[in-house]
């Protein structure tokens, strides 16, 4: 099911990747992903606009709770002469904290058309546990 | 924009070098195909943004487009004028869900770029792929660069 938004669309320049005080030592430019991030009951889902990126190209790593999402992108264009140029390509990185209550076994990442979807499940909720107190 | 000569006159001129090297790009801008700059010039800040290239056969036009379907892209030729149409749309997600982030954006978009040399319009071809649409534009004879073949005598 889709929504249609009948506006028009307004191009927006790249978000260059913030790496705060860690100088980057890439050779491409690296660029931060737009994001739709919702959440359910069941689970998380962070749906991300990557351009250019396969899903050979696509980098995914959860370590600790860090959600690390890299897209590699080849320009077909490096031989090319740039008439005009309004985008720049490169690389897209962004990073995630999860919360404690996603089923790490279980996140899932499908790519088409240049949108990545991750989808987070939640651990089932934890059983109450009655315990049984005996009289001694 | 001051043209210096390129030979003589200037040496005393502080930075002519500069100069020079600066006119030499304008020049070089100016006298492809009848001012391919107009690109930049042109900029107008519709979507989608391009980036135009070229080799000795083809100019390319390419579009960052994801989320969009091939099929609802629409894109046409007529004389030097080339049009990209299209729309689109986000997956709705499931009712009663909580938004963290809404960044992406969704809507119809339609552009037209005035391209500054002849093409084969009967040729053109268009690739979508990973959301990157590339459409090429073959030249048309009159706007190849030709070899000329210096014969020695």
């Amino acid at each position: 099911m889709t929504q249609t938004n009948t506006s028009e669309m307004n191009p927006r320049e790249k978000k260059l990747l913030d790496t705060g005080s860690a100088e980057s030592t890439s050779t491409v430019p690296q660029f931060s992903p737009q994001v739709d991030i919702w959440e359910n009951e069941k689970g998380l889902t962070v749906v991300a606009d990557m351009p250019g990126v396969s899903a050979e190209g696509l980098n995914i790593d959860l370590n600790d709770n860090a959600l690390t999402i890299h897209g590699h992108v080849t320009s077909p264009h490096e031989d090319r002469k740039i008439i005009a140029q309004e985008f720049e390509v490169g690389d897209f990185y962004r990073q995630f904290k999860l919360s404690d209550d996603i089923d790490k076994e279980a996140i899932t990442a499908a790519i088409k058309d240049g949108v990545l979807t991750v989808t987070l499940p939640k651990q089932a909720p934890a059983q109450p546990r009655k315990i049984t107190v005996v009289t001694a | 924009m001051a043209f210096l000569p390129f030979f003589g006159r200037n040496i005393g001129v502080p930075f002519w070098e500069l100069e020079k090297m600066r006119g030499h790009m304008e020049n070089v801008y100016n006298a492809l195909a009848g001012g391919l700059s107009q690109f930049r010039k042109n900029y107008t800040g519709v979507f989608p943004l391009v980036n135009v290239l070229e080799d000795d056969q083809n100019l390319f036009v390419v579009a960052e487009l994801p989320g969009i379907a091939a099929d609802k892209l629409e894109i046409a030729v007529k004389g030097d004028t080339l049009t990209l149409k299209g729309a689109k749309t986000l997956d709705k997600a499931e009712e009663g869900v909580n938004y963290h982030r809404r960044e992406r954006e969704a809507g119809s978009f339609s552009r037209s770029l005035t391209l500054p040399i002849k093409i084969k319009a009967d040729e053109v071809a268009a690739v979508f792929k990973n959301g990157v649409l590339t459409i090429t534009l073959p030249k048309a004879a009159e706007a190849r660069a030709h070899q000329i073949k210096v014969n020695a005598e």
